[in-house]
């Protein structure tokens, strides 16, 4: 061996000796500081919980003494159903609807040649970055005019249409990758546009349809002006405005039931994250279809 | 059944020019298959005929039907893809069946007829599999079933056995001829190899850049091609294509090329003297060039001396490749010719067996 070969061996085998002691101390400080950074998302979330179960509780952070689900009673009773109810209507129909539109327009867009395709992604681009306050007043206006005040049925309407634009470029960009000779062969077969939609393109882009539904379930089920203004009926209160109004209805800030409220608030929203999460994570299999 | 028509066919993408003024007659129950290189527009006037892409200029008619603007969906057609195209997320069945139940066939004779098919192209265990469970020929065949099921009034086929390994290709080979004299439907075929057209097609249709180049049945473009694009693409091993020139001094006509003067008879000079140039191609096909000990004796034949630079043996035949000059001739030999690397070689030809192209326009001229 000479000697240029021998210095080279050392190099190789020294240099990564020295990297491999920075990790080993790099890796402890790393885990420590992302444990202190989850403990502060935390924190919050263990507070609501315990406040919860605590009829006593205040700001602080305190073990409940007794466990009571007292606050959930009288959450309960005060009307937090009923506004989880609507909430679940507005989010619901809105989901419903959008995720139907976007998927329609998403295949159009992304598979047939239209005049000024482009312009018209650009301004649904746009679109989806106009703030609602800009929209209210004009909807309100609107709303007034065809009398659709104080219904659920289009307020859900106006949630799902700020919902669409986002999901068409989510929808568009998920047909996009789903081979065009499924639905040429598909054609060929003698499947009509809508059928090839149906029974092709739907089946095979459920995971995105379903990130593009959940998407907007979140959206409206948090959704708190829009329903304040266009709704003002006490029996379509959703939850997000029922909060607001419990918060500040009794004079005085009742920690433990805003808890109680805030966790019931949360558990349908949970509750699809679990449902859905079986195919969210399976991705898009064309395995077998085309070769790949 | 039905006969495919094309008329004057142009078409364009943007400024490139795909297919160019194509003129075809695809006869009903005929295998017709389109070949030709990378980019020549064979699968373009496929995707033409199946409705994917609508020309430019010219009528497609099928069954008689002027075409043009009819969806794919109502043309009556199946079409094989190269990439299988099977629905990942139905079963080999449901595939199958797919054409049957949008025409909403009754479940009793989608049953019947799915099962039937199953039956012949062995797929019946498969059934209830999904794609991603199939080998590639397995695959293949779910994809021919699909297609034979509907009893279209033709069959496109878009190299359907490109994914294949060798081995299940010559057997796919025999399957796609034994179910096309079973069912003999009208039947387009495109592919780039030209061992799929020569073995399979009654007529081959052979493209280049978007135009029509010769379109014969496999003996006829082998033997006869119409120009030098056609001799070269046509065979295995390639035709020996060499440039030769023209002389009428003296008391008769030769070619001069490979070192030599290669009388001709004066049948074949007059033809020559229709040449737009003192410059022609000759091509000879490699079982036609037979090497010969230098001792022999080859009348009416031309006979060349050339080294052998490389030998090729395939256990029934052996092809050698000679140099002569600049030129490198292959010839077709019996194995076990004796032959060895740089050795020299004595080889001998009939003119007349030969082809001669134009060596401006590259056109056949005797």
């Amino acid at each position: 061996m000479s000697a240029d070969q021998l210095v080279t061996t050392e190099r190789e085998v020294t240099a990564p000796a020295v990297v491999r002691k920075r990790r080993s101390l790099a890796r402890p400080v790393l885990n420590v500081f992302m444990i202190v950074i989850g403990l502060v998302f935390l924190l919050p979330l263990l507070w609501l919980i315990l406040a919860s179960f605590n009829p006593s509780a205040d700001g602080t952070l305190a073990m409940p003494h007794p466990f009571s689900l007292l606050n959930y009673h009288l959450v309960i009773r005060a009307g937090a159903g009923a506004a989880i109810r609507n909430s679940l209507y507005l989010a619901g129909v809105s989901t419903v609807i959008a995720t139907a539109v976007s998927t329609m327009a998403g295949f159009m867009l992304a598979r047939r040649k239209i005049r000024f395709k482009g312009l018209v992604l650009v301004l649904i681009l746009f679109l989806t970055g106009l703030p609602i306050t800009l929209l209210l007043i004009p909807t309100y206006q609107i709303f007034v005019h065809l009398n659709w005040l104080n219904s659920r049925f289009y307020t859900s309407l106006v949630l799902a249409s700020m919902s669409v634009p986002f999901s068409i470029w989510l929808l568009k960009n998920f047909i996009g990758q789903v081979p065009g000779e499924f639905e040429e062969a598909a054609a060929i077969e003698g499947a009509s546009e809508i059928s090839i939609l149906f029974r092709i393109v739907i089946p095979l882009i459920i995971p995105g349809i379903l990130v593009a539904a959940i998407l907007t379930f979140i959206n409206s089920w948090g959704s708190f002006l829009i329903p304040l203004v266009l709704d003002a009926n006490p029996s379509d209160t959703p939850g997000a405005v029922g909060i607001y109004q419990f918060m500040s209805a009794n004079g005085q800030v009742q920690f433990g039931q805003l808890a109680a409220y805030s966790v019931l608030f949360s558990v349908p929203v949970i509750i699809l994250y679990l449902i859905s999460s079986r195919w969210l994570s399976g991705g898009f299999s064309f395995a077998g279809g085309v070769k790949g | 059944m039905a006969k495919i028509v094309l008329r004057r066919v142009t078409k364009s993408f943007g400024q490139k020019v795909a297919v160019d003024d194509l003129n075809l007659e695809v006869e009903d129950g005929e295998f017709v298959i389109v070949v030709g290189p990378s980019g020549c527009g064979k699968t373009t006037t496929l995707r033409m005929i199946a409705g994917f892409e609508t020309p430019n200029m010219g009528t497609l008619h099928i069954g008689g039907t002027v075409m043009n603007h009819v969806p794919p969906k109502d043309r009556n057609l199946a079409m094989v893809f190269q990439n299988y195209a099977l629905f990942p997320h139905m079963s080999v069945e449901r595939n199958l069946s797919f054409g049957l139940r949008i025409r909403h066939t009754s479940k009793k004779e989608i049953n019947t007829q799915v099962h039937e098919i199953a039956e012949m192209l062995d797929i019946r265990p498969l059934l209830d599999r999904k794609p991603a469970q199939l080998s590639g020929g397995e695959r293949q065949r779910v994809a021919l079933g699909r297609a034979l099921l509907r009893k279209p009034q033709a069959f496109l086929l878009d190299e359907p056995l490109s994914n294949l390994d060798a081995a299940l290709r010559t057997q796919m080979r025999f399957e796609l001829k034994r179910i096309h004299a079973q069912f003999p439907v009208t039947t387009v075929y495109v592919t780039h190899d030209q061992v799929e057209a020569m073995t399979m097609a009654d007529r081959i249709v052979l493209m280049n850049h978007g135009e029509l180049q010769q379109v014969a049945p496999p003996e006829t473009l082998y033997a006869e091609p119409v120009n030098v694009f056609a001799a070269g693409f046509i065979g295995s091993p390639k035709i020996n294509l060499v440039s030769a020139r023209i002389d009428h001094s003296g008391g008769g006509s030769a070619l001069r090329c490979l070192a030599t003067a290669i009388p001709v008879t004066t049948e074949i000079a007059d033809q020559l003297r229709s040449a737009q140039s003192q410059t022609v191609t000759i091509g000879i096909r490699p079982e036609d060039i037979l090497p010969q000990s230098p001792m022999d004796d080859a009348p009416g034949r031309a006979v060349i001396s050339g080294t052998v630079e490389v030998i090729e043996p395939l256990g029934a035949e052996t092809h050698i490749a000679v140099r002569v000059g600049d030129d490198i001739l292959t010839c077709r030999t019996p194995p076990r010719s004796g032959l060895e690397m740089g050795s020299t070689v004595n080889l001998s030809f009939d003119i007349e067996q030969a082809t001669i192209f134009d060596g401006t326009s590259g056109l056949r001229l005797c």
